[in-house]
């Protein structure tokens, strides 16, 4: 291997690491001050700069968390499985750190002949494929422990990222079918100038249901159930301490990160937006702004909605967003045949029919689900 | 027909109320007393920002909102606690409490006779989840939730279970904690006794009617 070539990989790889594990901090920042203001307190401020008052509103925070984690002590359960209680955080970060390398992110300093982190034209298929090992870990995890509530929570992950994977990827195949490849730069170029697939009717259905499935893949809130605080203490991580629980934490917020960059590649035009004939250098801002604005609304939904049941859970991704998913794709095939016609007007038919058929499938669907409510009833009260 | 997923929607525009409130209407959507305060020469630097000094209570009028609610309280009606408290022993919230924390035992006096009041009345602090369905079922209004939050103690044991005379307050305390709600539900106790009264008069009204009837027909009776 050449010098050079190592210069080049490593200019395409360590701005990755850099800007990701950087926002990371930041974003576990912004997540705590933003949930506090929903839940009308104050938050993080007190950490600032050390031996002073000053509390720059709370962003020594991460810094005071990072240092706490590394020297904390590295408590291992007797019983456990101490190779794989090793290996599990560590099977977790890889793959979420993977898979940024396929995010179309394309930097000032990268040009045509210069390496790309990855040149893959399956992109897509292979996202979902690295992205499946973080199932593996978390289960390793659950199961490593030796603890109950460990194995409970990994049980629960394998369930909920099993089922949610399947609706995950048939919305993306939605976005591959209409554009005909899996490359995510292509996917990106085809949504240039304001086309983005999420202002197509069966576009958006499948990014509301991509991003749905996506929570769910990263164990956000309201799907947080394999680590649900008030019910199995951590989950799989209650036997983590230290670095090995930070590795847990910013793997899951690097698959944040990564799923919401796909999202962002597949329905939001990718590096797309504004002012790109002047500054082609925009599009790496636009494409970090489209992440953050991603995750902000997952933190804005973490703040609003309560945890659901195992078989809400379940009931959800199996009767209604797996039915829709697939009634999607025979939309989209229609979409895509009326395209070929090249008509103005059956493109507007198109547009207005698959509108009303998607509603009106996800209202039927949520009719049919719909459980009995009834008050509350004493028995011994009266 | 309601949109789909609007629930979602109306739950968002909430907490984005509560989010940018927190910014502007720091009054009423940001309570949270900041102590740090008390740092500015009060006390010397490096003192936590949570002072107790000795005897104050955080959890009164002045800190928290007439909103909150915490744990439950037995109610009396002002006077000596065990001769007026509303409670009758029904035992009713002991069998309704989803934790089963509440512990009851009714009051017998010396011929073993139950007097209307309980002789024990246990509910456990670290049992409690403050869901307030003991308040909702009580027949008789007697037990309510009180806000004071600070029930934290060094002894785990006895300490975490409140006894029936930690938990009687006077009607008065609750006028002052929760003024809204106690001024309803005495308003609801006193349409409640005026109902009964109405009726029980109407009863009697009835009965000597009733009487009366039979007495002049009885007379008639005679006079044939």
């Amino acid at each position: 291997m050449s010098f050079e070539l190592l210069i080049d990989i490593l200019i395409a790889t360590v701005p990755l690491m850099l800007i990701f594990a950087t926002v990371f901090a930041f974003t576990t920042w912004l997540e705590r001050k933003a949930l506090a203001r929903i839940q009308n307190r104050i938050g993080p401020n007190k950490v600032g700069i050390p031996c002073t008052r000053i509390g720059l509103f709370g962003l020594g925070q991460p810094t005071a968390d990072g240092i706490k984690m590394i020297f904390k002590e590295n408590i291992v359960p007797t019983g456990a499985d101490r190779l794989f209680h090793l290996l599990a955080p560590i099977l977790a970060l890889i793959p979420s750190m993977l898979v940024l390398c396929f995010l179309p992110l394309d930097f000032p300093w990268l040009n045509e002949n210069s390496v790309k982190a990855f040149l893959l034209d399956g992109a897509v298929i292979f996202f979902f494929a690295i992205t499946g090992l973080n199932t593996l870990a978390v289960f390793m995890a659950g199961w490593a422990s030796r603890n109950k509530y460990s194995l409970l929570g990994g049980m629960r992950a394998v369930a909920q990222m099993i089922s949610y994977e399947i609706p995950l990827v048939l919305s993306a195949v939605i976005v591959v079918m209409m554009v005909g490849s899996l490359d995510a730069a292509e996917i990106a170029g085809e949504q240039k100038g304001g086309n983005w697939f999420v202002f197509y009717p069966w576009g958006f259905a499948a990014f509301v249901i991509f991003f749905i499935a996506a929570l769910a893949e990263t164990n956000r809130s309201p799907f947080d159930l394999p680590e649900a605080e008030s019910e199995i203490i951590a989950g799989y991580f209650t036997e983590y301490s230290g670095f090995k629980f930070a590795l847990f934490f910013l793997a899951e917020y690097i698959a944040m990160f990564a799923i919401s960059g796909l999202a962002v590649t597949l329905f939001l035009g990718g590096g797309d937006g504004p002012g790109l004939a002047v500054l082609p250098w925009l599009s790496v801002i636009w494409f970090l702004a489209k992440i953050f604005a991603l995750i902000a609304v997952m933190i804005w939904l973490r703040g609003t909605l309560p945890r659901l049941r195992v078989d809400q859970l379940m009931g959800f991704a199996w009767k209604f967003m797996l039915p829709l998913s697939i009634l999607n794709i025979f939309v989209a095939g229609f979409a895509w045949h009326a395209k070929q016609l090249d008509s103005q007007f059956i493109m507007v038919i198109t547009w207005v029919i698959s509108l009303a058929v998607l509603y009106g499938a996800a209202s039927g669907l949520n009719q049919l689900n719909r459980g009995k409510v009834r008050p509350r009833e004493y028995k011994y009260a009266e | 027909m309601s949109i789909l997923g609007g629930g979602i929607f109306k739950g968002m525009a909430v907490t984005l109320r509560n989010f940018l409130g927190s910014y502007t209407n720091k009054k009423e959507r940001l309570p949270t007393i900041d102590y740090s305060w008390r740092a500015d020469g009060a006390l010397p630097q490096g003192i936590g920002d949570y002072p107790k000094e000795k005897g104050e209570q955080l959890s009164d009028t002045t800190t928290v909102t007439e909103y909150s609610r915490n744990f439950p309280m037995l109610l009396h009606d002002g006077g000596e606690p065990m001769d007026t408290v509303r409670c009758v022993a029904c035992q009713i919230c002991e069998r309704e409490c989803p934790p089963q924390c509440i512990y009851i035992e009714k009051d017998y006096d010396e011929n073993g006779k139950y007097i209307k009041r309980p002789a024990v009345f246990d509910i456990d602090v670290s049992v409690c989840m403050s869901c307030q369905i003991c308040v909702e079922v009580c027949p008789f209004d007697a037990i309510v939730m009180n806000s004071q939050f600070e029930l934290s103690t060094p002894d785990r044991f006895g300490g975490l279970l409140m006894r029936r005379d930690d938990l009687l307050k006077s009607n008065d305390y609750y006028h002052k904690i929760h003024p809204e709600e106690a001024a309803a539900r005495d308003a609801k106790i006193a349409a409640e006794k005026a109902a009964k009264e109405a009726k029980k008069k109407a009863a009697a009204e009835k009965a000597r009617a009733a009487a009366e009837k039979k007495a002049t027909e009885a007379a008639k009776e005679d006079a044939k």
